[in-house]
C-alpha cells in the first residue's frame, strides 16, 4: 500500500485532535488538504490509520480523526461540547453569518460589546471557560482556544485579522445533530 | 402642467439644473432631499427650482424634493446604474418587433416597408443591449443582497425575488431566440438586409452570453440560498440549545448524551504528548544535539556557587615523629664472634648475649640460619649432640 510522503505531517496534526481545512491560509495545511482530497490517497490513508486505531473522517471541506471505540468518559465530552456551544453562541451573536470563511478582528468585537449588552453578557459568561477577567483577555483566551482546536486561524498578524476555517462546520453540524423533542421546542420562547 | 415643447428646451432645462440634478441623483437612495439644500445649490434662485418642478423634472413632496421617476429611470438606464431589473421592457420590445413584422408584411409601399424594417432593427439591437444589461444588474444585485442586506428574512425574500427575475429573463431570451429563428422565419428569410443579418448575429451572440451568465447566476443563487438556509438553521438551533443549556435542561431533555457518546472524534481527547527519549547515539554524535545541550546547559546554569568541600586541618598528633626501636640480630657479628672463639656453634648461639631477650626456639633458628649462610667458614663435623630434644651437628670455626 502506497501512502503519500506527507503521512507523518497529516498524522501529527490530526492525532492532536486538530482539523485539516480546505480554506486554510497556511500553505502547508492546504497542501495536506489537497493530498487528502485525492480519492486514492484518502483510501490508502484510511486503511493505514485504521491499523493504529484512528478513523480518518472526511467532512465538508475538512478532515479529522475519530476512534473506533470510545476513550473519553461522557462527562468530559459533554463539558467540551458545552464550552463549544457557548463559544459558537457568542460568535453567532456577534454576527449571524459567523461561519466558515468569515473574517473578523478582535477589536471589531470589542467595539461592538460597548453598544451591545447581550454580547457583553455572553462574553462575560465565557469567563468560566477562560479564567480571565477583562473583556479583551477573555476574548483573546477564547480565540486562542479556537485556534488551538484549529477552528479559526490568524490570517494577518499585522492587522490582527482572523479567519474562520471550514472545520467550523463541524461544530455547526454537531449542534444540528442534537435533537430537541417537539414538546420541549414549543416551550422555548421566540 | 407645462411640458417641454422641444428637445432644445429640455436640454437647456437639464443643463441649467445640472448641479442640482447631479447631487440629487447621487442621493437618490436616501428618499429625502431637503428643499433648503437645493436652494443653496442653485444660489437661492427659487424660480429655477420652480421651473423644474413645473415641468415635472423634479417633484416636491412637502419640504422634500425628488427626481421624477421618468427622468430617474432615464438617467439610470443611460448611465447603466439601474438596480431595478425591468423584464417588462424586454417584453415590450419583443411585442414591438412582432407588431412591426406584421406591419412590414401588410405594407406594400417600399418606403414605408423600409421604415418598419428600421424600427425592427433598432428594437432588436435594443433587446440585446437591454437583456445583457439586465443580466449584469441581476448579478450585481444578487451579490449585493447577499453581502449587505442586514435583515435576514428580507435577504432571503429578496434573493428569491431576484431568482424569479432570473427565470423571467431566461424565458424572454427563449422567446427572443424562437422569434428570430423559428416563429417569424419568413420575415428574416425574405427581408434580406445586410445590417439586419449582422444585428441578428450580434443579438444571438449576446443572448448566448446572457444564457451562460444566467446559468452561473442560478448556481450562485442556489448556493447563497443554501448558505442562508444552513445559517439560519444553525442560528435557530443554536438559540434553542443555548436556551436549554442555560436552563440546565439540555442534558435531560435532548439526546445530547447519545449524540456525544457515539461521537468518538479525537478532538474530544486532551492533547496527547509522546514523551519519547532521545536516542543516545544521536545525542553523542550529532553536532546539532551538542549545540542544543550547550544551550540548555547555559540556561540551566544557576547563580548558586557550589561550595567546594574543604578538608579539616590535619591534627598535630599526626605530624609528630615517633621512633620505634627494634633490635635486629646481626648474623655477621655473631659469626665474627664465633670464629674468634672455640665453642661449638650451637652452644655459642645458646649463650651469645644478644641485645634483647631471645628464646630458645629463636636461637635454634639463628643456628640454622648461620649454618646455611656461612657454611664455607665453618667446619661441620660428623659428631652430633643433643639438647632439649634437638639433635644438632657440632660445628666449629675453621
Amino acid at each position: 500500500m502506497e501512502v503519500p510522503a506527507q503521512t507523518s505531517e497529516i498524522f501529527k496534526i490530526l492525532s492532536k485532535g486538530q482539523f485539516i481545512s480546505s480554506n486554510s491560509y497556511d500553505k502547508a495545511i492546504s497542501t495536506l488538504y489537497n493530498v487528502l482530497d485525492d480519492e486514492q490517497n484518502f483510501e490508502n490513508l484510511y486503511e493505514y490509520f485504521l491499523n493504529i486505531n484512528f478513523i480518518l473522517e472526511k467532512g465538508d471541506g475538512y478532515f479529522y480523526f475519530s476512534r473506533p471505540e470510545n476513550k473519553i468518559d461522557l462527562e468530559n465530552k459533554i463539558d467540551t461540547a458545552f464550552r463549544w456551544i457557548d463559544y459558537v453562541d457568542f460568535f453567532k451573536t456577534f454576527d449571524n453569518s459567523f461561519g466558515a470563511g468569515y473574517r473578523f478582528t478582535p477589536s471589531e468585537i470589542l467595539v461592538r460589546i460597548k453598544t451591545d449588552a447581550e454580547l457583553e453578557t455572553k462574553l462575560e459568561s465565557l469567563k468560566k471557560h477562560t479564567g480571565k477577567d477583562n473583556h479583551k483577555d477573555i476574548l483573546d483566551k477564547a480565540l486562542d482556544k479556537l485556534i488551538s482546536d484549529s477552528f479559526v486561524e490568524l490570517e494577518n498578524p499585522i492587522t490582527h485579522q482572523y479567519k474562520v476555517l471550514t472545520s467550523f462546520k463541524y461544530l455547526e453540524q454537531l449542534i444540528l445533530t442534537i435533537n430537541i423533542p417537539d414538546d420541549v421546542r414549543n416551550e422555548i420562547p421566540e | 402642467m407645462n411640458t417641454f415643447s422641444n428637445i432644445k428646451e429640455l436640454l437647456r432645462a437639464l443643463n441649467d439644473g445640472r448641479d442640482l440634478l447631479t447631487e440629487m441623483f447621487k442621493k437618490r437612495k436616501s428618499a429625502d432631499y431637503k428643499y433648503e439644500y437645493a436652494l443653496d445649490l442653485i444660489e437661492h434662485n427659487e424660480n429655477r427650482i420652480q421651473y423644474l418642478i413645473d415641468r415635472s423634472v423634479i417633484r416636491q413632496n412637502g419640504n422634500n424634493l425628488e427626481i421624477d421617476d421618468l427622468y430617474l429611470q432615464f438617467f439610470e438606464q443611460v448611465l447603466e446604474a439601474n438596480e431595478e431589473i425591468n423584464t417588462s421592457y424586454i417584453n415590450e420590445n419583443l411585442e414591438k418587433v412582432k407588431q412591426n413584422i406584421d406591419y412590414y408584411f401588410n405594407e406594400h409601399n417600399e418606403q414605408r416597408k423600409y421604415e418598419y424594417l428600421r424600427v425592427i432593427k433598432n428594437t432588436l439591437r435594443k433587446i440585446g443591449v437591454i437583456t445583457l444589461r439586465n443580466v449584469v444588474d441581476l448579478k450585481r444585485n444578487i451579490d449585493n443582497t447577499f453581502k449587505s442586506e442586514p435583515t435576514f428574512k428580507n435577504k432571503k425574500a429578496k434573493l428569491i425575488n431576484l431568482d424569479n427575475k432570473r427565470k423571467d429573463i431566461t424565458k424572454l431570451i427563449e422567446q427572443t431566440e424562437s422569434l428570430i429563428s423559428e416563429d417569424d422565419i419568413t420575415f428574416f428569410k425574405t427581408a434580406t438586409d445586410e445590417e439586419l443579418n449582422r444585428i441578428i448575429v450580434q443579438l444571438k451572440l449576446q443572448l448566448q452570453k446572457c444564457t451562460h451568465n444566467l446559468i452561473e447566476i442560478e448556481r450562485q443563487v442556489i448556493d447563497f440560498l443554501n448558505q442562508i438556509q444552513q445559517q439560519s438553521g444553525v442560528v435557530e438551533k443554536l438559540r434553542q440549545i443555548k436556551y436549554l443549556k442555560d436552563q440546565f435542561r439540555l442534558e435531560a431533555e435532548t439526546d445530547i448524551k447519545q449524540v456525544i457518546s457515539i461521537n468518538n472524534s479525537v478532538i474530544f481527547e486532551p492533547n496527547p504528548s509522546y514523551p519519547l527519549k532521545l536516542s543516545l547515539e544521536y545525542l553523542q554524535t550529532s553536532e546539532e544535539a551538542f549545540a542544543s545541550i550547550k544551550k540548555i546547559a547555559q540556561r540551566q546554569k544557576s547563580g548558586i556557587k557550589l561550595s567546594q568541600p574543604v578538608a579539616d586541618i590535619i591534627s598535630d598528633e599526626y605530624l609528630e615523629t615517633q621512633i620505634e626501636e627494634e633490635i635486629q640480630i646481626n648474623l655477621e657479628e655473631v659469626k665474627n664472634g664465633f670464629v674468634a672463639g672455640s665453642y661449638n656453634l650451637f652452644d655459642f648461639v645458646m649463650n651469645y648475649k644478644f641485645g634483647k631477650k631471645v628464646t630458645f626456639d629463636e636461637r635454634v633458628t639463628i643456628y640454622c640460619q648461620m649454618v646455611s649462610q656461612y657454611e664455607t667458614v665453618f667446619e661441620i663435623t660428623e659428631q652430633y649432640s643433643e639438647k632439649e630434644e634437638i639433635e644438632f651437628a657440632m660445628i666449629y670455626p675453621k
